[in-house]
């Protein structure tokens, strides 16, 4: 039974001057303390007692948090304090990245994006978090200050569990860094939610894909899955399918099907297992196509 | 004749679409709601300790250490407050007292200085508990092996026309027989026979339940609440708590959505009984989203076995309904959900033979109320999916077939009454019209299927035979109308309605006429409950009545005054004339000082005030046996709706083209209104369709909260929705009026269903009709790999 | 627990509060500044009906710190019309009949004013997007979108 309190349990609201602070406080009050940027997440815990916190460390003002740039070598920075509206409306973002954009944008309703952020959804963990697949297929890094300083790690590497990664107590997340995009990328976010839009995922697949030399087929397919296991979820099966053959519309349907075959979702209040396998199957076939269908022009 | 205002161009207030004139302090945020009413640093916040066992004994309660928590003013339990209330079956306690019967019961509750203490001293209360064996299905819960919920069931009060059944969990069991059913089913050329399910589901009201309690150091109690029932409360409180129904009083200021959720009693108790234990301080609770969702009111779920046949021609011959409803814990209102299910289950047909059983069971899921057109949305998401397969099968196309069989006036209705002159006929064209259901259009795309669905409806109002209403009417210096009345704002616009209908019995225009409000039961008259569409009707004719009595007085005084005849004299546009000697006086000259009569004879008149009373007094009881008697009810509103829809055969989706929705509403007294209200209820039967389901996995709601528990947005209603709809006039309403107000979401989900069959050949018994549902029901049938 | 002292412009004015830290934008505004126009209807960030804008942009006021807003510069509903004058928004509402139990109303139209303000000719499907995350349970959103439109015009 959630009985959740009406309002936030009693916390204190820290705001440190720097990383090293931050992280010193948060490794000094580990379980206790948490880094705080949109909130959007752990508030809805703290009031259903899921989370119990004696700080919230706002992590916004500090060094890096509030960058957003595109740098033609190195590529997109998204800094922690970066909200999803930001990200969804950014020219930068929408030139080099608009699979991206799209994905922020589906995110529950346009007030909670300007408060909700990119970074707040990683380090969130859920295996709904509709911007994680774009960004691990994107090849993201994040951008870690820890109490032993700043290290990079990789998205791929980054999941462990529901709600659970790699962080350690100390642990601020400072941006995560997405590299150039291949030439000549296209890439899709379809999402099923209950309603329209606005829902958390029932299923929703993240593909991209672009042209080169190195593969059969002549192009690259990469193809992230959400809601259908324990953490966001790049298949390497379907991706295989279409690395080795001319892209046709069976293969894509073959690789749909092989994104069926790769995932073990649950029977959950959102949806059954049944479904989510069958909707995987056609959300990425329909992603697919799509992309498909604007690279072969 | 130096006044012309008689001779200006004068709008009929009656069926013109005047704002709202409860809106300019909507729209700037100056509109006060319970929780916006400041009591100062002395209020105290209330929390309730809630079971978390669905059915179990109450071995012992502990709260010596919530009490010696720093902060907490007063800790209460059941102990204190033993008498039973309920408006119907009084079976409920406001705390559990030896058992717990649901998941949320509140066993406990804090007052304390803030919300934050009260939280952890409601952590602090030790509750040991005995689970016992629960009933999490109707059908079950009526049989003898179910365990018994209220094993003192033959003790609690109820009227008349409740039937319990002790020593089971059957709260009241609703019979009609008309006919003779059995025999019937040879004449029968085709037969339908159907099972449905339709889930609890919640009100979800944005504002949701509130209420402040504090009594004085007299014993005298005034209740602050989110209410649409304010007299109905002062009653039953007074009632639970020993006290004199004067000695409580409820201020009642405007409701930020009820549905039905806000009627009779339920959580306003709590506070009350807090506040009796620290005099002086006021206490607010406010209930959670969350503590909504499953701690207050639901709808009641349904199990519905239908069975219905017809000739050749396709004329209905017999119907047999058995219904389980799962009333929950407590069934102090769903009793009459389930008489109302049971009395209206022909439909708006004209059947000769009809057997219903309507079964109200009590089960430990959460306590089912009434919820907006109550016990007839989930009756018709059952009875209409079955006619539709009816029609289908008799060859009969399915407008001809509801016109065909659309109850008329002087037809025998199942309980034996005479129905009415309405126009059913009207509103099923209108919705065939708008609709084009005589057309199979194509789909917009080869992964789209499309349908069209029809649905009727009817519904009486459901309350007890004598449920009153009554109003005044006084003027001030200006000339201007105060109408006092006790029903409730909650957003249907009856303040306005009531205004308009003030205005044109009285004579004078719209913008002169103010409602007294927020509703009190210390100053405002007596008004049953704000439920069952009864407002325009009944509050109307208390008004009319009222505006009538004042407008009696002020002729009398300015006749006597001028030595004329109250037949020559007129009131227009706010002034006083004389057909016959053509003199004129505006009202702002007579209402609170009388006039001098002529030739210094003194003064007559004084400051006016009308009073109207309006009951109905014809409704009868029914024979228990039969549901046999001459009038169960006072009138019958008839609809029709209709849905063109979309399903995408990628994910089930469903995208709704177009909605169609006409109703008799006797007579629209401001139609902008009436329409608003039919595209509200439409959506919210729509969402019910749809999305809404209470998920219940033993007892506990698994989706209690927004998150899990979808409603229908603004991207989901993105369709056009035609409204038109039909006046046949009442005869007993004011200016031909009857209610509309929960119509609108009645035939919403049978539609829906007739529409999904229409475009894949499924016909879905268990709403709501979710993409998951349809996608996989299509995966099944092969209509999609 | 420790009060915190911030300084923020309210509607137009400057105000500082003392502010438990865990008392969110929506509390403070309610309780400390007694604009009641502001509603809480989940205080999960689900409902809207207690956006207000902050710096410009509409948020769900329960899902801010109060502590976290010195400097902010709010507006609530109360703050829409100016010197007694309805906002156009505020006008086209009433007159397309978007207003019934108006319990959502503050929210949606703090929604739609920033909505007209980044687009000021948006689309039919532009408007319910925008107001997907304000529920109202009354209108079936249809003359609330009219209203929108209105206004845009």
């Amino acid at each position: 039974m959630i009985n959740p309190h009406p309002g936030l349990p009693e916390l204190q609201y820290v705001k440190p001057a720097t990383l090293q602070e931050a992280s010193k406080f948060l490794a000094d009050n580990a379980g206790v303390a948490k880094p705080y940027s949109g909130g959007t997440d752990s508030f809805v815990r703290l009031r259903d007692g899921i989370l119990k916190l004696d700080y919230l460390v706002d992590i916004k003002g500090l060094e890096g948090t509030k960058e957003l740039s595109f740098d033609p070598q190195k590529g997109l920075t998204i800094g922690a304090a970066i909200t999803m509206n930001q990200v969804a409306r950014h020219p930068d973002v929408l030139k080099h990245y608009p699979n991206l954009a799209e994905a922020a944008e589906s995110v529950a309703s346009y007030q909670l994006r300007n408060r909700a952020t990119i970074i707040g959804n990683i380090c969130n963990a859920s295996p709904a978090g509709d911007t994680i697949g774009t960004c691990m297929i994107l090849d993201g890094v994040l951008k870690v200050h820890g109490v032993d300083g700043v290290r990079a790690v990789s998205l791929s590497s980054f999941f462990l569990a529901p709600g659970r990664t790699v962080l350690k107590p100390g642990d601020v997340v400072v941006a995560v860094q997405l590299p150039i995009p291949p030439k000549g990328l296209v890439g899709t976010y379809k999402k099923l939610g209950r309603n329209r839009i606005g829902d958390l995922s029932i299923v929703a697949v993240a593909v991209l894909g672009y042209p080169t030399p190195e593969s059969a087929s002549g192009y690259r397919f990469r193809i992230a899955l959400a809601s259908v296991a324990p953490v966001p979820f790049e298949s390497f099966k379907a991706e295989g399918v279409l690395s080795g053959n001319k892209i046709t519309a069976e293969l894509i349907d073959e690789a749909a099907g092989a994104t069926m075959d790769s995932v073990t979702p649950i029977d959950d209040v959102r949806g059954s297992a049944r479904y989510r396998k069958q909707m995987v199957k056609n959300l990425t076939r329909e992603a697919l196509t799509e992309v498909w269908t604007k690279l072969s022009k | 004749m130096a006044n012309a205002k008689s001779k200006e161009q004068v709008v009929n207030p009656i069926g013109a679409s005047f704002t709202r004139n409860d809106v300019y302090e909507k729209v700037t945020g100056s509109a006060v709601y319970a929780d916006d009413i400041q009591f100062g640093n002395k209020l105290l916040y209330a929390r309730a300790k809630r079971s978390p066992y669905p059915h179990a004994l109450i071995k012992k309660i502990d709260i010596s250490k919530a009490e010696a928590l720093p902060g907490v003013k007063v800790v209460v339990t059941g102990k204190d407050f033993p008498n039973r209330i309920g408006l119907y079956l009084q079976d409920k306690t406001i705390f559990a007292t030896d058992r717990v019967r649901f998941i949320g019961e509140p066993v406990a509750a804090v007052a304390a200085i803030s919300e934050e203490v009260a939280m952890k001293a409601v952590e602090l209360i030790e509750v040991e508990y005995e689970e016992l064996e629960a009933v999490f299905d109707a059908e079950f819960g009526a049989s003898d092996k179910a365990p018994l919920i209220h094993p003192d069931l033959d003790k609690y009060v109820c009227p008349n026309f409740i039937f319990p059944k002790a020593g089971t969990n059957i709260a009241n069991h609703f019979k009609i027989r008309k006919g003779d059913v059995s025999s019937a089913w040879d004449k029968c050329a085709y037969v339908v026979e159907r099972s449905f399910k339709i889930p609890h589901i919640q009100h979800v009201p944005i504002e949701t339940h509130i209420a402040i309690a504090q009594m004085d150091e007299k014993g005298k109690v005034t209740v602050w609440a989110s209410s649409q029932s304010p007299f109905a409360q002062r009653n039953l409180i007074a009632h639970a708590l020993h006290i004199s129904q004067s000695d409580l009083r409820v201020i009642a200021p405007l409701v930020g959505g009820g549905f039905g959720s806000k009627a009779g009693v339920t959580m306003e108790a709590i506070p009350v009984a807090l506040a009796t234990k620290c005099k002086g301080w006021p206490v607010k609770f406010l209930l959670t989203r969350e503590e909504e969702f499953y701690t207050n009111f639901v709808r009641q779920g349904l199990t519905i076995h239908v069975k219905v046949g017809c000739d050749k021609e396709g004329n209905l011959l017999a119907l047999k309904n058995m219904m389980y409803w799962d009333g929950g814990a407590s069934t102090e209102y769903g009793t009459n959900v389930t008489r109302a299910g049971g009395y209206s289950s022909s439909g708006p047909y004209d059947i000769p033979n009809v057997e219903t059983d309507s079964i109200c069971v009590y089960t430990n899921h959460p306590i089912g109320g009434a919820y907006r057109g109550f016990g007839m949305s989930e009756l018709h998401t059952g009875l209409d999916q079955a006619i539709d397969e009816l029609a289908e099968k008799a060859g009969v196309d399915k407008v001809t077939f509801l016109k065909k069989n659309g109850v008329a006036e002087g037809d025998v209705l199942v309980t034996g009454m005479i129905m009415h002159k309405n126009g059913i006929q009207e509103c099923i064209d209108n919705v065939a019209k708008s609709l084009k259901m005589n057309e199979k259009e194509k789909p917009s795309s080869p992964d789209r299927l499309r349908g069209k669905g029809i649905a009727a409806m009817w519904k009486a109002p459901a309350m007890p035979p004598n449920p009153g209403s009554s109003a005044w009417v006084e003027m001030s210096e200006d000339g201007n109308v105060t109408v006092g009345l006790g029903g409730q704002e909650i957003g249907q616009g009856t303040f306005t309605v009531m205004a308009q209908m003030a205005a044109a019995a009285l004579g004078v225009p719209y913008e002169k006429v103010r409602i007294a409000g927020p509703v009190d039961t210390q100053y405002s008259p007596y008004e049953w409950q704000t439920v069952a569409s009864r407002l325009t009707w009944s509050m109307g004719n208390a008004v009319v009545l009222a505006a009538k009595d004042a407008r009696r007085q002020i002729l009398e005084t300015v006749a006597e005054a001028w030595k004329e005849s109250t037949d020559d004299l007129d009131i227009i546009n706010g002034v006083v004339v004389s057909y016959k000697s053509e003199r004129e006086t505006s009202l702002e000259n007579i209402v609170i000082y009388g006039m001098p009569k002529e030739n210094n004879e003194g003064w007559t008149g004084g400051p006016i005030v009308g009073r109207g009373s309006f009951m109905p007094k014809y409704v009868t009881n029914l024979d228990a046996e039969t549901g046999q008697g001459p009038r169960a009810v006072v009138h019958y509103t008839v609809g029709c709706e209709g849905l063109d829809i979309e399903i995408d055969k990628n994910t089930g989706t469903i995208y709704v083209l177009k909605g169609a929705a006409s109703f008799d509403v006797g007579k629209a007294i401001n139609p902008a209104l009436v329409k608003a209200q039919v595209e509200g209820g439409f959506a919210q039967g729509l969402s019910s369709a749809m999305f809404e389901e209470i998920k219940l996995v033993k007892g506990v709601m698994t989706n209690p909260s927004f998150v899990d528990y979808r409603i229908a947005t603004a991207p989901d209603m993105d369709f056009p929705l035609d409204t038109p709809f039909v006046e046949v006039p009442q005869d007993d309403g004011p200016w031909g009026a009857r209610g509309v107000g929960e119509h609108p979401m009645v035939p919403t989900i049978a539609a829906l269903g007739n529409a999904i069959y229409d475009a894949t050949g499924i016909r879905l018994t268990n709403p709501p009709y979710s993409a998951e549902k349809i996608y996989l029901a299509m995966l099944d049938k092969g209509l999609v790999k | 627990m420790t009060l915190k002292t911030i300084t923020l412009t309210v509607n137009d004015l400057v105000e500082t509060v003392d502010v438990p830290q865990n008392m969110t934008l929506l509390q403070m505004i309610r309780e400390k500044l007694s604009l009641t126009g502001t509603k809480n209807g989940c205080a999960a960030g689900e409902c809207g009906a207690c956006t207000v804008l902050m710096n410009g942009e509409p948020v769900n006021s329960c899902m801010v710190l109060a502590a976290e807003c010195e400097g902010a510069n709010i507006v609530t509903v109360e703050g829409l019309a100016k010197a007694g004058k309805l906002s156009t928004l505020q006008d086209t509402i009433i007159e397309a009949g978007g207003v019934q139990c108006g319990f959502c109303t503050p929210g949606m139209l703090i929604s739609a004013t920033a909505l007209l303000k980044r687009n000021p000719n948006p689309t039919d499907s532009e408007i319910r997007s925008a107001i997907v995350g304000n529920l109202c349970r009354c209108t079936g959103y249809v003359r609330i979108v009219d209203a929108i439109k209105m206004a845009a015009k």
